[in-house]
């Protein structure tokens, strides 16, 4: 108690009647979320301003409801602004006074966040009371320039072998995930985050996840599901649900990049999955409706490309000189009835380095995760690719281009020779061995060794239906008796003669094992 | 065109002068009726009012928490470049004033010291 009086002395002692005159507005009109604003005539563009509760109100009646709602300036007008209400806007009524804050939209970052969930104004929403973050940063900032960048050199291992084998992403890179709902997109993302944790803890990237629009059900089974895999030790989500202001939808994949940015600026490597950038592309179509800007194309404001390629241009691989920390994207595009032609899928196809598309029909097929390799593409991430998957997938993506043009011939001809039927086969086989479920991501090493199997022709004596079955059986055969060659391959990052000839031994080895168990 | 309309009649009554405001919508008038644009004098009316709302948000106001700090008060924000002819009072100040005009805010009251106070303690 007399802690608490004194502090209360102290700052009654040290408090003096602040001299200067703070510039304000006064609330003309508000609805839908926004505000129409008289006055604030020096206010900038994504400016915070504060709508003071507390202004016409008695002090006993404003202790109760202190709290201040933030605003975001978006229009800047001839007689006023009109700003978007970062809050219950059900608070906010006519002739309400309006503060500037002469600061743009800024968020906490820093350590402390990491293991939380926050929503994009960076408070905490996880019931663990506040963040204690001390940093802040504009949400909002330029990205990187091109002295300050170095290219894409480091891989990021998603634990998918699809992925990992044939589209390869680098640290830095933006990789999008495209394809219909329900079709694996916030799976291979999620996988992504939790293989993370088979990187040593120096290199481990920090993990954020924007969670766009979605129901916060959703979200809580995800969040429930990374604190299972341990994966929240370094990662942290940023929720704009479905039930939240479009304000803040539009505002979590630039707070999820605040973040980010400054783990990438501290020299460490961060990768943002932003989930999904389709509905935070609605909520700024709703917003910019709202705020009366021109609707264009599918009813979309006019600058609906930059606001994409301003976001995603932020990613980035930094020079040595900048410290040599990265800042991986994936954004994840939700598409209609597979059109990857419409407005918003072109528009971030063409901002992306690459995307994994994920076809609906392959999905329903069984195929997991059902990635379309014909027109998946990593433009720079195969710089990045470790040699040992160099080595072992150069050929695959090829094979199963031209497996999925046999396999559509297949259907008129019955009569096939019997090359065609052998690389039918193989195709099929390689097909299984990229099967993998969700939520089991797989050590770099252990996908080199089972696509080394694959490639090598140790697997062709089994039939297609026959190969999920097997794989599974080798992993655990070479976790149990090749980890010596695993950890070189680790280490390494490739397979080297010795490496090979002792893996070689190996599946030799457990070929043998398994025919005779098959009697 | 209401717009450049409802800016030429809020210039002269900037002016405050009742004789130049009153010939500037004779005229107004005239040359509405010359034009055959008479339908759009409703909507310059409109416009005028949200012009008139505008300023009565934004006028110089001047509020005390007892009457008999109102001539302090008046001239304090008169040096600060607020000029009001009198003081409101407004006891939920607690003590001492506040000052507003054209979007720029003056607050030395103790309820805004009160509640700085109560936000850096709790927070």
């Amino acid at each position: 108690m007399q802690s608490i009086i004194e502090r209360i002395e102290k700052e009654i002692a040290s408090w003096a009647p602040e001299a200067g005159a703070e510039e304000t507005g006064v609330v003309r009109a508000t609805g839908d979320g926004i505000a129409e604003i008289d006055g604030l005539s020096k206010a900038a563009m994504s400016e915070m301003v504060l709508f003071d509760p507390t202004f016409d109100r008695t002090l006993a009646e404003a202790l109760k409801d202190p709290l201040p709602i933030y605003g975001l300036v978006l229009n800047l007008e001839e007689d006023g602004v009109r700003a978007v209400i970062l809050g219950d806007a059900s608070k906010i009524h006519e002739g309400m006074l309006v503060r500037r804050l002469n600061r743009l939209l800024s968020i906490p970052v820093g350590d402390s966040l990491v293991g939380r969930v926050v929503n994009p104004l960076g408070e905490a929403v996880d019931g663990k009371g506040p963040t204690g973050a001390t940093q802040t940063r504009p949400i909002e900032s330029e990205a990187y320039g091109v002295i300050d960048r170095a290219s894409v050199n480091v891989p990021l291992h998603t634990g998918v072998k699809a992925v990992d084998a044939m589209i390869p992403i680098g640290r830095g890179q933006r990789e999008l995930i495209i394809g219909d709902r329900g079709t694996g997109k916030t799976s291979i993302a999620i996988d992504t985050i939790i293989n993370q944790k088979s990187e040593p803890a120096a290199t481990r990237p920090i993990c954020i996840y924007v969670a766009i629009g979605q129901k916060e059900s959703k979200t809580a089974k995800l969040v429930a599901e990374l604190e299972e895999r341990g994966a929240m030790d370094y990662s942290i989500v940023v929720t704009a649900p479905a039930s939240a202001p479009a304000a803040l939808q539009f505002l979590a994949p630039f707070a999820g990049a605040a973040i980010g940015e400054h783990f990438m600026e501290q020299g460490k490597d961060a990768l943002v999955v932003y989930d999904d950038l389709s509905k935070q592309a609605v909520a700024y179509r709703q917003m910019s409706l709202l705020l009366r800007r021109p609707p264009g194309r599918e009813a979309y404001p006019g600058d609906i490309f930059y606001l994409h390629s301003r976001l995603l241009e932020r990613a980035a691989k930094l020079s040595k000189e900048k410290g040599g920390g990265s800042l991986t994207a994936l954004p994840i595009i939700e598409t209609q009835e597979g059109d990857v032609s419409a407005y918003i899928p072109t528009n971030v196809i063409s901002i992306t380095d690459g995307q994994i598309y994920l076809e609906a029909n392959l999905f329903n097929k069984g195929q997991r995760p059902a990635i379309n390799v014909g027109i998946s593409v990593s433009r720079v991430g195969s710089a990045a690719q470790t040699k040992a998957m160099k080595k072992v997938a150069g050929k695959i993506k090829l094979e199963l281009a031209q497996f999925r043009e046999l396999e559509a011939f297949m259907q008129f001809s019955s009569d096939l020779d019997a090359e065609t039927k052998k690389r039918i086969d193989a195709g099929r086989r390689m097909t299984e061995i990229l099967n993998q479920g969700r939520g089991v991501p797989l050590p770099f090493e252990m996908e080199a060794a089972i696509i080394f199997a694959a490639t090598n022709g140790y697997l062709d004596s089994f039939s297609p239906e026959e190969v999920g079955a097997v794989e599974k059986k080798l992993q655990d055969y070479l976790a149990r008796e090749a980890g010596g060659v695993l950890i070189a391959i680790k280490e390494s990052k490739e397979i080297r003669e010795e490496s090979e000839k002792t893996l070689r031994e190996k599946l030799d080895a457990f070929i043998a094992r398994y025919a005779k168990l098959q009697g | 065109m209401i717009d450049d309309y409802t800016r030429l009649l809020e210039a002269t009554a900037e002016l405050e002068d009742k004789e130049a405001s009153d010939a500037a919508i004779t005229k107004l008038i005239m040359h509405l009726k010359s034009a055959g644009r008479m339908k759009m004098l409703p909507a310059i009316a409109r416009e005028l009012r949200k012009v008139a709302a505008r300023r009565h948000a934004l006028r110089p106001y001047v509020e005390v928490a007892h009457e008999k700090e109102a001539a302090a008060a008046l001239r304090a924000a008169a040096q600060m470049g607020i000029i009001a002819r009198h003081a409101h009072v407004n006891h939920s100040l607690i003590h001492g004033w506040r000052a507003r005009s054209k979007g720029k805010l003056i607050d030395h009251s103790a309820k805004r010291a009160l509640l700085h106070i109560y936000q850096k303690v709790t927070v």
